[in-house]
């Protein structure tokens, strides 16, 4: 088998992933061109990325939610929530109990954060899956109820949360040096997990696909990681947030692939009645998912208190609908049982990429919102045209 | 042309990628016969029909179809170009919408406008003409979930008559109709006869094509074997035409021992979780020996795939009775606490139960089983590997890899892989409900000695199967159920398919 047909069959088997890969390209080039390279240099780089990090904290557990024939409109204004309780005990509660403990204030309030977010999946995971309410309904009520939360705490005021430590989880910049060291970590782990991963198929007797492969796969991702440590270095650094992005999107991609969890998840999407005839239990693992999102509004509510700097009334609205469609452009079936958190990384970086694309290029909110939908559609079109055509 | 032809297939012939479904078929269909066409599954009964309605379009097919001498030129999945050519097709499943009236069902998709906006007034006296006009004895305005299979029998065909209907196609009409259903439909399709409508009747169940039709034509692999006026045929003959051999050899004889008894069941009732208090079983006894395979024969509607659903903790609730594994009493909640008691079950709608046909055979095979290969935290997925590929490949299963989905799999294959990922669990008893089902012969085979070959090694198989003489060539004792009772367990020899249609119909 030659490396190159080894490498075709395995586009071929991800032509969707690829196929929004060259997507993304396709936008940068056309925002690089019409803004005169304005669009890709260091500067908007590092903030595209930081941009997208809210978004994609919930589009992550979002590809969960829907790969198991399910949807969470509630998970923007539970973020949005979770910045507000946030910001409040930022500025009015910790400052009255340990005045001048900044780093103690912050990561109490991380804590707090984290556990609201966990007990909002906890309920709204309880009365999905166990009261058998369908989760349309109980998170578009979820809608409701969190953007009541947030009026309660912040009594229509904007609530100030640039305090020192908090500050620095969405606007803070590792040294240039910490980003290096961590590119050469990365890069070895990499190779050592390639090397790994071989050994082990060798101990099973397993055939080796050709070593060319898999090094080229695993210089290809080296590669990448050091251009984007080069690059966000030319600006302030690798970012704090898209750092924890990429934690947070690790695990749960592991978890997605590698555990019982995420299996069930997509065997009960796929076919729920197959799923429970092989022991499922689905109730826990639909519970657990919603508990899984939950964290993860938590964490997004966190960086978006840190990212904004306030609470606000504002806080989180339209978020569940980036969220949603970053994980239906990264390929992730509305109908269930098919998603990558990959592919919705992709989608968030893309309709980010988009709206920064355009905010350069001084166009209208108003029109910025009709080329975003139509570019949502348009995707999905493109991808059952093309499924239909193979 | 002979004008009395009204359907003429010359030498159709289907392929799929590795199966030939129609081979050079041919068929003359005269004009306001019944004519019935029979065969087991899999010899392209269904093939056939799904030509004439346009499922497979005219170009997908060789050979040619003349309809009142002209040919037959469906476009694309145009159910609706055949109904408007006067062809009408009555499928197996109802295709009516519960909360319709039987005047919305009639006309769905069809309703006479003005304007855009519906006449309902044309719409249920229309329907009214067209159900006295058959004699169906329905109200256009009843609601379609009020009525019993039968009546909603007689919307389906009504929903398919559109007034110029030539040719009516019935595929097994009877089979969720009671007998006193099945009278009523013999009449209403001699009825239809009198007003000229040619009819074609596909049925499993055989003494029907000697009540109705006029003409047989018998299917075998996707041949026509024969077709003979029916007055020209007997049940022995019609038998032999369909299989093409003696039964003995259908059926593997495995070499088994059944030891003692390991699971039994005693006075189980159950009710129907969709309607509390309407009990579906009402008293099943069962003992099940070890490596033995006990086949469980009954009309639809007795009860069969309730009781082993039931029995997996996956139907009603359990109303009385005792079920004991292994002289220990169990109390089975949920499918996930059946396995982990050591039963499985190969349940009967393969793609709606089995498979999650989207995935690859290997998540497919692992799915009942990742508690092997995992800890808490991950799954080994080298491990998973090994292991199904070892189950592949002891079942012989067709597939280039195992990261193929399982949808681009034949029927055959696909039950292959659903009895592979249970065996992997190493049960002690396998539930299977109708195995076979929609699994060509050759496969169907190999499913058999897979069977015998479990039964030899120890495992316990309870089978339901529609198709009687499988069960009656397959197990070592039949129990037979009727209307949610078991009524008597026969021993293989003494077994003969008179003794279990007495029992399965009550008469014994």
């Amino acid at each position: 088998m030659s490396m190159f047909s080894e490498l075709g069959r395995r586009i071929r088997q991800n032509i969707q992933t690829y196929t929004i890969i060259l997507a993304l390209v396709g936008i940068w080039l056309f925002f690089a061109v019409l803004t005169e390279g304005r669009y890709v240099n260091p500067q908007n780089i590092s903030n595209l990325f930081r941009q997208m990090t809210v978004t994609s904290f919930l589009a992550i557990g979002m590809v969960l939610v829907i790969v198991t024939g399910n949807i969470d409109l509630s998970v923007g204004k539970a973020a949005g929530f979770v910045s507000v309780v946030v910001a409040y005990l930022q500025a009015y509660v910790w400052h009255a109990i340990f005045p001048g403990q900044a780093l103690l204030a912050a990561t109490l309030s991380i804590l707090i954060g984290l556990a609201v977010g966990l007990v909002w999946g906890v309920l709204e995971g309880y009365v999905i899956a166990y009261l058998n309410i369908p989760a349309f309904i109980v998170t578009l009520g979820g809608l409701f109820i969190m953007r009541g939360g947030i009026l309660i705490v912040t009594q229509g005021r904007t609530i100030p949360a640039n305090q020192p430590y908090l500050k620095e989880i969405a606007q803070g910049y590792l040294p240039d040096l910490a980003g290096w060291v961590l590119a050469i970590i990365v890069v070895a782990i990499l190779v050592f997990n390639m090397f790994r991963s071989r050994q082990k198929r060798r101990d099973y007797g397993f055939e080796l696909s050709p070593f060319s492969i898999d090094l080229f796969g695993t210089l290809f991702f080296s590669a990448l990681v050091i251009a984007y440590v080069y690059i966000v270095n030319q600006y302030n650094g690798v970012q704090a947030p898209v750092l924890l992005m990429a934690i947070a999107a690790l695990i749960i991609a592991y978890m997605s692939n590698n555990t019982k969890f995420g299996r069930y998840a997509y065997a009960i999407g796929g076919n729920r009645d197959a799923a429970r005839l092989s022991g499922i239990n689905i109730r826990q693992n639909i519970f657990q998912i919603f508990l899984l999102m939950g964290l993860l509004c938590g964490v997004a509510g966190i960086v978006l208190a840190s990212y904004v700097g306030y609470g606000t009334i504002a806080a989180g609205e339209g978020y569940e609908l980036d969220a949603i469609a970053a994980a239906i452009l990264g390929g992730t079936s509305p109908l269930g049982g098919v998603g990558t958190v990959f592919g919705a990384l992709i989608g968030a970086l893309i309709m980010t990429s988009l709206t920064t694309g355009l905010q350069i290029l001084n166009v209208q909110p108003a029109w910025q919102y009709l080329l975003k939908g139509m570019v949502l559609v348009l995707a999905v079109y493109a991808d059952v045209y093309f499924k239909k055509k193979s | 042309m002979d004008k009395n032809i009204i359907l003429d297939f010359k030498n159709v012939t289907k392929r799929f990628p590795g199966v030939t479904a129609l081979k050079e078929a041919s068929i003359q269909i005269r004009r306001g016969e019944i004519h019935g066409i029979c065969g087991e599954n899999g010899a392209g009964k269904s093939t056939l029909m799904k030509i004439l309605s346009g499922v497979y379009p005219y170009g997908t097919y060789e050979g040619e179809i003349f309809y009142n001498g002209e040919k037959l030129k469906l476009a694309n999945r145009s159910i609706r170009q055949a109904r408007d050519e006067g062809i009408a097709i009555v499928y197996q499943e109802l295709t009516l919408v519960p909360d319709m009236t039987v005047g919305e069902n009639v006309f769905l998709g069809k309703e006479p406008t003005e304007f855009g906006i519906i006449n309902w007034n044309k719409l249920y006296s229309d329907t009214q003409r067209i159900l006295e006009k058959y004699q169906l004895d329905v109200q256009p305005q009843a609601i379609i979930k009020n009525l019993g299979v039968g009546k909603m029998q007689m919307v389906e065909i009504a929903k398919a008559l559109s007034e110029n209907a030539q040719i009516l196609i019935l595929d097994e009409p009877t089979s969720a109709l009671t007998d006193a259903e099945v009278d009523k439909l013999m009449e209403i399709l001699e009825t239809l006869k009198q007003h000229g409508v040619t009819c074609i009747y596909i049925t499993h169940k055989l003494d029907e094509f000697f009540r109705i039709t006029d003409n047989i034509t018998v299917l075998r692999d996707g041949q026509v074997v024969t077709t003979k006026p029916t007055s020209d045929v007997t049940l022995e003959g019609l038998v032999k035409y369909m299989v093409g051999r003696e039964l003995k050899e259908r059926f593997p004889k495995g070499n088994r021992k059944p030891g003692e008894v390991i699971f039994e069941v005693e006075g189980l009732h159950a009710e129907d979780p969709d309607s509390a208090g309407k009990e579906v079983l009402r008293g099943i006894n069962l003992d099940l020996r070890k490596g033995e395979i006990l086949g469980i024969a009954g009309l639809m509607g007795s009860g069969r795939t309730e009781l082993v659903m039931t029995l997996f903790g996956e139907y009603g609730k359990v109303t009385a009775g005792k079920v004991r594994l292994e002289n220990e009493e169990i109390n089975i909640s949920s499918a996930s606490n059946a396995i982990s008691q050591g039963l499985s079950l190969v349940p009967e709608d393969r793609k709606g139960q089995g498979l999650v046909l989207g995935q690859s055979v290997l998540k497919n095979l692992s799915l009942p089983n990742l508690r092997f290969f995992s800890n808490m935290f991950q799954i080994d997925d080298n491990a998973e590997l090994r292991a199904s590929t070892e189950q592949a490949q002891n079942l012989a299963i067709k597939a280039p890899n195992l990261l193929i989905p399982c949808d681009s799999l034949s029927g055959g294959n696909q039950q292959k892989v659903v009895i592979a990922k249970w065996l992997m669990s190493n049960p002690k008893i396998l539930f299977m409900d109708d195995p076979t089902r929609g699994v060509d012969v050759g496969a169907k085979f190999e499913i058999y000695k897979l069977m015998n070959e479990l039964a030899e090694r120890g495992v316990s198989i309870i089978m339901i199967s529609s198709d009687l003489e499988e069960v009656l060539g397959m197990s070592d004792r039949v129990m037979v159920m009727h209307q949610g009772h078991s009524t008597q367990t026969l021993e293989a020899s003494e077994a003969t398919q008179e003794k279990v249609m007495a029992l399965a119909t009550g008469l014994a």
